[in-house]
């Protein structure tokens, strides 16, 4: 797959990579390994001897048996949905002459930006059965008697997830494709096949392992989330897993958490199966796909259909980034819900609010901390490994890159829970109720998505600067930081951002996790919406995203369009 | 190279102005403790709570004038939240907090009989309305009441039962009404005891047949305000608050039933299991929300006031004695010893989807 750097010597003599690998695996096993198989034992150890009572209580009680089945189901339909979108969106705006496709790009990818669950309110309100904005225009329009979509649905769970967890997907295959050698499309474009026909009969099989990456990435989300369910799910009668284990958590009894492992092993191990099929199963048909030289992909011109297909995706961006973000930021400035947006009923208060109220300031400034710490260890993990995985042959490289695969692979309660269970102090380490407890949870589930997209930036860069500079004597250290690490640069920003960001309004382990002096801002978010304000979390929601789009625009300004997000 | 370490230095630059302005933003960290004077209070006192945050606001400036030595916390958490954190603390054998204003007495019952609190006699227990603990584990210290309300710029009155029976009766109402959660939120769970004590279990089969949605209070508002609910069950202070900030126009309805009164309590914690083994300083906080001073803090936070013949009312709030007087009974220890059938009942009635 790639040139390696240099053949393994055949003498021992001590590399300091093994220290650092090994300093990888021990935080992994301490922090990942160990609370999840304490998690399992718990689960059948939960009265001090082998017992299954708690299994038999758990998965007789009906609830449950539906929540299994609801969760199942929509993960499953929001990953298929979740495919369908990203993989054409992906390809039309990475490989075709699309109108505005840069713009789209990054649209596509600010949906990551937003709180799942934010954008969960936003769609309540839209598709609401009795008085949806949405469905009162629809039904207007085409004269229908009644509404025409209800969000209490499965299907209207299905829907939101879909909208909100596809630019995962999004992200995964686009990158796959922009590091994808264009050699193999050319030959069949030249031998006379059609541009569809080259993306069915060539694209797409080249790209399978990265679709399969990118489904498992939506599964494993949407089984987990706990925001959208919990806003969307409960009122029409719909729990999920992550629901009921928060509930029984909630119930604060030994026995109510003894109930949360057992419902979490269910999540655990489906989560597991799809992981251990994906990698072992269809992960194993790699195609060598990269070439040692840098390449650009030629790009597919739409010709009659590039009007249309553009309109299309217009369409597609109002309906589901910009008409939900356009109605999360109304919602912010609006005081009476019920009644239109007239002069009389606008109001900036709830603004003044995010920016003055303290326990708000504080949760966030313990957000930017325990996410910019993550994001930043979480990259110096990937760095490494993606130049161990890339450049060496060490044996055991390949070890932390499954470990971090199984931590982000697990539903994110389940980390929670078993961080709890095993951090607390009963065996010897207690961070419990600490920023740290939040930033090791923040960095099991979300940096895989940092660690390939460094892994797949150092694969497209030939190894002869390295070795140059390595022959010229500097060492491993330097040679990492002096050439590898400005050659990647981009790269790892965007890295960062994809742990920074979802960490930072985190919510399903943050419930869990917080405490009086580490309180997040994405439980504080979650807090304001569901019991004090619904117009003060969208005005927190809105900073959030002007902040991103921000950032992002001050980037691409400073660096001449070289780094975005 | 040379034009990347320029970026490198530019993208260093940019996160260092993001990160300043962000903690910037922060307030200054509060002068340490200052050293105890007699009868004064001073040290540290974090005090576990469901009121909500915007109350929380208000009440944080009137103690910290009040008590200008002490650095008084509040921690705010959904009932239910705060219960699960509080059970894993006991575990620990220590809590993170030195009193709690949360919940209603079947909880203090429960939090008492575990051992976990401080016994202090109130000089102002006399003049408390409502019931509180003999030994002095307990106080009520501020007056919810579950309530219904509408929104008569959607619907009129007239269309709308008064009462919680016809809220869980109404064909009218079918899959148009909302309640707050017995399982996170502990007001929620009173009135779904004293329903059952006058109904019996037969009201949680009737709300289920009714399709009642079950949701935390914004959201519920929020849905009474655009009509998407015709009318939900909920607390009077959420109402009344939305009515004075907002100039709402959603209307509270007393039901003829009753509606439900929860004295919701005041408890110190144990020296040895608290945060800041603080408790002269707790008891001195006690008698503060306990006086006329303290209670009027409460009212202005639209709940009732536990005291007997006092005349402030929470803006646009009915007197207390009259709903009082027409308030259905909770039998708090009933609430304690039956809670989790209460809820799995409920559970089995309302949460889970029945085959059509």
């Amino acid at each position: 797959m790639q040139t390696r750097a240099a053949p393994p010597e055949k003498r021992f003599y001590f590399d300091i990579k093994w220290l650092v690998i090994g300093a990888i695996i021990l935080f992994l096993t301490v922090f990942q390994v160990f609370p999840f198989l304490y998690l399992l034992l718990r689960s059948v150890f939960s009265e001090g001897r082998f017992s299954l009572d708690a299994f038999k209580r758990v998965y007789t009680y009906p609830l449950n048996w539906q929540a299994l089945v609801n969760t199942v189901v929509t993960s499953f339909f929001s990953m298929v949905f979740g495919i369908l979108i990203a993989f054409p969106l992906a390809w039309l705006v990475g490989r075709t002459n699309l109108i505005g496709k840069k713009f789209f790009r990054s649209l596509f990818v600010m949906t990551y930006m937003v709180p799942p669950y934010v954008g969960a309110m936003a769609w309540l309100r839209l598709l609401n059965p009795r008085v949806g904005n949405l469905n009162l225009l629809l039904q207007h329009l085409f004269r229908l008697d009644r509404m025409p979509f209800n969000i209490y649905s499965v299907g209207g769970l299905i829907w939101v997830l879909t909208t909100f967890y596809y630019p995962y997907a999004f992200i995964t295959i686009s990158r796959a494709m922009e590091k994808m050698d264009p050699s193999l499309e050319e030959a069949s474009r030249i031998s006379g096949a059609a541009p569809l026909k080259t993306l069915a009969t060539i694209t797409l099989p080249m790209m399978a392992p990265s679709i399969v990456a990118a489904a498992l990435l939506v599964f494993v989300s949407a089984a987990s989330a706990y925001g959208i369910p919990s806003i969307i799910g409960a009122p029409g009668q719909i729990h999920t897993v992550a629901t009921r284990i928060i509930d029984f958590v909630y119930i604060g009894s030994q026995e109510g958490l003894t109930d949360a492992t057992t419902l979490a092993v269910f999540l655990m191990v489906i989560a597991n199966v799809v992981l251990y099929v994906s990698t072992f199963v269809v992960g194993r048909k790699q195609y060598i796909t990269v070439s040692g030289k840098s390449t650009r992909p030629n790009i597919v011109d739409l010709g009659r259909w590039r009007v249309p297909v553009s309109a299309v995706v217009l369409i597609f961006a109002l309906v589901i980034v910009i008409i939900p973000l356009v109605s999360v930021a109304l919602t912010s400035i609006t005081i009476n819900l019920g009644n239109p947006l007239s002069p009389g009923n606008i109001t900036f208060k709830y603004w003044e609010r995010i920016f003055t109220r303290k326990p708000i300031i504080f949760s966030a400034r313990n957000s930017l901390v325990s996410a910019g710490v993550a994001a930043t260890a979480g990259m110096l993990i990937s760095l490494v490994m993606a130049y161990v995985l890339m450049r060496t042959t060490v044996k055991g490289r390949r070890i932390p890159d499954f470990l971090i695969t199984v931590g982000s692979g697990t539903p994110s309660i389940v980390i929670a829970l078993a961080l709890i269970m095993t951090m607390s102090g009963r065996f010897g380490i207690n961070i419990y109720n600490t920023l740290t407890i939040m930033i090791i949870a923040y960095m099991i589930k979300y940096q895989l998505m940092g660690m390939r997209t460094v892994v797949s930036a150092m694969s497209q860069i030939h190894p002869s600067l390295e070795e140059a500079s390595q022959i010229s004597g500097a060492r491993w250290v330097r040679v990492f930081r002096d050439v590898t690490i400005p050659l990647i640069l981009p790269s790892v920003v965007a890295g960062w951002f994809l742990i920074f960001m979802p960490s930072f309004y985190e919510l399903a382990m943050s419930t869990l996790l917080y405490s009086t002096d580490t309180k997040t801002l994405g439980y504080e978010l979650f807090t304001y919406q569901t019991y004090h304000s619904q117009q003060t979390a969208s005005a927190l929601a809105t900073a959030i995203l002007l902040l991103v789009i921000l950032v992002n625009w001050l980037l691409n300004r400073l660096t001449d369009g070289e780094f975005s997000i | 190279m040379i034009r990347c370490g320029k970026t490198v230095r530019r993208l260093v630059l940019l996160g260092l102005a993001l990160t300043m302005t962000l903690v910037s933003c922060g307030e200054k960290k509060p002068a340490a403790a200052a050293k105890d004077a007699a009868g004064e209070v001073s040290g540290k006192l974090v005090i576990y709570t469901s009121m909500y945050e915007d109350i929380i606001e208000k009440m944080t400036q009137t103690l910290n004038t009040r008590f200008p030595k002490a650095e008084i916390k509040f921690f705010y958490g959904g009932t239910g939240t705060l219960q699960a954190k509080i059970a894993a603390e006991m575990n620990a054998g220590k809590l993170g907090c030195d009193m709690m204003m949360l919940a209603e007495p079947s909880y203090s019952l429960e939090l008492k009989e575990a051992g976990i609190l401080h016994k202090y006699v109130s000089p102002a227990r006399d003049r408390l309305a409502f019931e509180y603990d003999s030994e002095g584990y307990w106080y009520p210290v501020r007056v919810l009441n579950m309530v219904l309300a509408y929104n008569p710029d959607k619907y009129s009155l007239g269309d709308i039962p008064h009462t919680m029976q016809g809220f869980a009766h109404d064909p009218r109402l079918k899959g148009f009404i909302s309640m707050p959660n017995p399982l996170t939120a502990g007001s929620a769970l009173a009135a779904i005891s004293a329903l059952r004590d006058k109904y019996g279990y037969e009201y949680y089969t009737a709300l289920g047949n009714q399709k009642v949605m079950v949701e935390s209070g914004s959201v519920a508002l929020t849905k009474l305000e655009t009509g998407e609910c015709k009318v939900i069950m909920i607390l009077e202070e959420s109402v009344l608050k939305k009515r004075e900030e907002e100039k709402s126009k959603l209307t509270v309805i007393y039901p003829d039933d009753g509606s439900v009164l929860i004295p919701s309590t005041i408890m110190t914690v144990k020296g040895e299991k608290s945060a800041n083994n603080n408790t002269r300083a707790a008891e001195i906080v006690t008698d503060w929300f306990l006086s006329e001073e303290g209670q009027a803090a409460i009212v202005g936070g639209w709940m009732h006031s536990v005291l007997k013949n006092y005349d402030k009312l929470p803006y646009d709030a009915i007197p207390t004695a009259k709903i009082l007087a027409a308030s259905m009974p909770v039998n708090w220890e009933k609430t304690f010893r039956q809670r989790e059938e209460m809820r799995k009942k409920f559970e089995d009635n309302v949460t889970i989807k029945k085959a059509k």
